[in-house]
């Protein structure tokens, strides 16, 4: 068993390398390496099994969908712009209080949607526009946004590492919010304050110029709304659960959605929109689904039981001393696929050893997006530092990302080796 | 160009539709496999779930019941199999027991598949087998492997967090599909929900005094090879745990039900009847997430080097090693202790006893496989063959 699985194991490593090597996407990589493992392991054409993998992580995807044409709505509708242009207003004298208040513009698309890139897209101009008015240099804006929003990927509600790995080992996605809100929240405000401290007095005049007008009648009530409409339901489903028809998350982001574009003063091209959503996702969802073949496969021929249970046999104290280089570099290589195959072993080990596997998949959820940076991917890396205009080299912008990827690395690692003393932040 | 171009779009467009194709009849051949039970001499009549609750008729989950009554009244005996259909041992225990027992005094009542739903789909990042063939001398019978929650396509989509009625406890969005976390249901709540309550009132109106529910368990799980009780059968799960492990030659423990984990049936079941609830875990290897190789061979044999290794590093609550555990070893289990949870409950309560015979015990299962006692359904007699 241990030789067939080993067996499969390389084949898989073999056609994933040899699928980049031709220039393949990592989605098309990835599913060359499931067949390519399959075959290995004497399945020749598992059809049934390619889709139910691809059908994995289906309900994260409706997710991912419906909490980014929220996203994009309320972009298309003035909102972020207005809520930048607001926080610039009323903050650009008080350093610190805007700083805070743009890591927090950052964190919010992110947080709900689960992506990176989605906070990228929706805020990272805006805000960089803002931090480049500050006297900030454009090497540390790239640096800035890009660690936000990796941050804000890992952020609660949605956060899809987590998800991901919960499921792997049936565990519910359940007491997250605090072990993931806390480390990310400090995590981002220590990045915004040490590359963005030093700098000039914020330009309210060539700030304001240079960012997107807010429509006429954009306020406030208009763009908080549809958050309002989203809680509202989450409330009502905690207050009167038996009594109120189940919805699901994904039709409560469309509801926001809807009173997103119902309430914008202009008119919004909705279908545009969506239509555009699902182009701007397309990779992400590729990969979701690319990443269920290949746990599918690897699954069915033993490769992720053989990678699982050389996990949990390994020293401890190896494992610790190794997580911050080796979530980020297969983070790096599968993407989100990296959770069911590193991050079940992982957990299983942790909750065998008598550590909070929930805390400590938090911290391995703080230190995983880091690779979102690191080739042969790269996506929010070379996405943002195309967002926010950065020129120069690519290893500049990974050196600017230092200081707060090693913050980052600690306090995961940290959460994980004390999990059991911090498993308070869960509630349960 | 254009000509490569609109050959490489035909050949993908061909390998598209016969994939489509190939994993569209696998799905589709698995939800509709017909799997025949062969009515046994006890078995008096077959009643339907939605008989206790009508709004389960028509749905997947209007499951039979198979009704064994003896000639003298006595106690009834409630046994199911299926709640969690990625268990094979607990379906398999209750068609040995539907196909073979005979009762003398009292009643049993049997379900095959509490939740039909969740044997109707397999679990995506499993890679579950669709299908396990038990060996027979008649050629075998296949049966469907199932998942821990209800079909998607029976119940969608799940809220953002369960919260369990009547307790109020908050558990994993996707236990709303998870019959052993919706006990003891609600009249108008989801299909898994209607699907516990309709046991509940099953377990009311017939009086039930016993209600046993079988399942299997990986072996990283600390709850394995044991008998979970609710409070009001601590001596009585005590003394059937006794008898197994004198009588039987396999140990078994006992486990009370935590008073606060809410919609597991030994919790519930105890609570809103006036049943004793009984919960029976068996070992499956197949479960465990450091397994190797998934197919059928290794859920029947029980087999797997990997899970052996893991226990070699202390790491699970049950014993392992290569023979594994086979599932006629995991099947006769859960028949002895059915077998003697009656003799003993018939023992301590004369005037509610269920007198039952032959039902295949561990010995037998082990002397002879599950496929032994499975009966042909091309030779049963006319109308004595039920599908689930």
């Amino acid at each position: 068993m241990f030789a067939g699985a080993g067996v499969v194991l390389g084949v898989m490593v073999a056609v994933y390398a040899a699928a980049r090597a031709l220039r393949l996407s990592t989605e098309l990589a990835m599913v060359a390496a499931a067949l390519g493992g399959a075959v290995a392991g004497g399945h020749l054409f598992p059809a049934r099994q390619i889709a139910e993998g691809a059908a994995t992580y289906l309900d994260i995807n409706l997710i991912f969908i419906t909490a980014t044409l929220f996203m994009n709505l309320l972009k298309a509708s003035g909102g972020v712009a207005f809520v930048v242009r607001g926080i610039l207003r009323r903050f650009h004298r008080r350093r610190a209080l805007l700083l805070a208040m743009l890591a927090l513009v950052l964190l919010v698309p992110g947080a709900l949607t689960g992506a990176g890139s989605v906070t990228v897209l929706i805020a990272g101009g805006m805000v960089a526009t803002v931090l480049g008015y500050m006297g900030i240099s454009r090497v540390r804006v790239a640096a800035i946004v890009f660690v936000v929003a990796s941050l804000s990927a890992a952020a609660p509600p949605v956060s899809l590492w987590a998800m991901m790995t919960a499921a792997g080992v049936n565990m519910p996605y359940v007491g997250f919010f605090w072990p993931l809100l806390v480390p990310c929240l400090a995590a981002a405000l220590f990045t915004v304050f040490a590359l963005g401290w030093r700098g000039t007095a914020a330009d309210l005049e060539c700030a304001l110029a240079e960012l997107p007008e807010a429509p006429p009648g954009m306020s406030w009530w208009r763009v908080l709304a549809p958050f309002a409409v989203f809680l509202g339901l989450v409330w009502m489903g905690r207050q009167w659960p038996h009594d109120t028809p189940v919805v699901g998350l994904p039709l409560m982001f469309a509801a926001s959605a809807l009173v997103s574009w119902g309430l914008s003063p202009v008119p919004v091209r909705v279908l545009r929109v969506a239509s555009d959503t699902i182009e701007q996702l397309l990779p992400l969802l590729a990969t979701l689904t690319c990443a269920g073949i290949l746990v599918q496969i690897m699954t069915l021929t033993g490769a992720r039981g053989l990678l699982a249970v050389t996990a949990v046999t390994l020293p401890v104290a190896v494992v610790y001393a190794t997580l911050f280089l080796v979530l980020p570099a297969s983070e790096a290589v599968l993407m989100w696929g990296s959770a069911p195959v590193i991050g079940v072993p992982l957990v299983l080990l942790f909750n065998t050893i008598g550590l909070n596997p929930i805390v400590a998949l938090a911290g391995m959820s703080i230190i995983w997006p880091l690779g979102d940076a690191l080739p042969p991917t790269a996506i929010i890396g070379r996405l943002t530092v195309d967002v926010v205009g950065y020129k120069g080299p690519y290893g500049g912008f990974l050196r600017a990302c230092a200081i707060p990827a090693l913050v980052m690395a600690v306090i995961g690692t940290l959460m994980v080796v004390y999990s059991a003393k911090l498993a308070w932040l869960t509630g349960i | 160009m254009m000509n490569r171009a609109a050959v490489r779009k035909a050949l993908l467009g061909v390998l598209a539709v016969l994939f489509v194709g190939a994993s569209g009849k696998s799905f589709s051949d698995h939800r509709r496999l017909a799997e025949p039970v062969v009515l046994g001499p006890g078995v008096t009549r077959v009643a339907r779930l939605a008989d206790y609750h009508a709004t389960l008729r028509g749905t997947a989950n209007d499951i039979n019941l198979y009704v064994l009554e003896g000639r003298e009244p006595g106690g009834t005996i409630l046994v199911f199999g299926g709640t969690h259909a990625e268990e094979p041992a607990g379906r398999l225990a209750a068609w040995l027991i539907v196909e073979h027992a005979t009762v003398d005094k009292g009643r049993l009542i049997v379900a095959l598949s509490a939740n039909r739903s969740a044997s109707t789909v397999t679990r995506p990042g499993a890679a579950y087998p669709p299908t396990y063939t038990i060996p027979t001398a008649w050629g075998g019978q296949a049966f469907r492997m199932g998942d821990r929650w209800s079909s998607p396509l029976d119940q969608w989509p799940d809220p953002e967090v369960f919260i369990h009625y009547p307790s109020g406890q908050y558990l994993a969005y996707s236990d709303i599909r998870n019959l052993n976390r919706t006990f003891p249901g609600r009249p108008n709540g989801t299909l898994t929900e209607r699907t516990a309550f309709a046991f509940m009132e099953l377990i009311r109106r017939e009086g039930v005094d016993v209600a046993i529910d079988l399942h299997e368990a990986e072996l990283q799980y600390p709850v394995i090879n044991t008998i979970v009780t609710h409070q009001k059968g601590q001596e009585f799960a005590t003394m059937v745990s006794m008898m197994l492990t004198d009588m039987e030659g396999f140990s078994i423990g006992t486990e009370f039900s935590p008073l606060n984990l809410h919609g597991l049936s030994h919790r519930e079941i105890g609570d809103h009847s006036q049943a004793v609830s009984l919960l029976f875990e068996a070992p499956e290897p197949f479960l465990d997430a450091t397994r190797g190789r998934t197919d059928a061979d290794v859920l029947l044999s029980g087999q797997d080097e990997f899970v052996v290794k893991a226990g070699a590093h202390g790491l699970l609550f049950a014993p392992i090693d290569e023979r594994g555990w086979p599932i006629a070893t995991r099947v006769g289990r859960h028949t002895s202790s059915v077998a003697q949870t009656a003799t003993t409950w018939s023992e301590d309560h004369p005037g509610r006893a269920v007198i039952v015979k032959n039902i295949p015990r561990y010995a037998d299962l082990l002397a002879h496989g599950v496929g032994y006692f499975l009966r042909d359904p091309a030779r049963a007699e006319p109308g004595r063959v039920a599908h689930e």
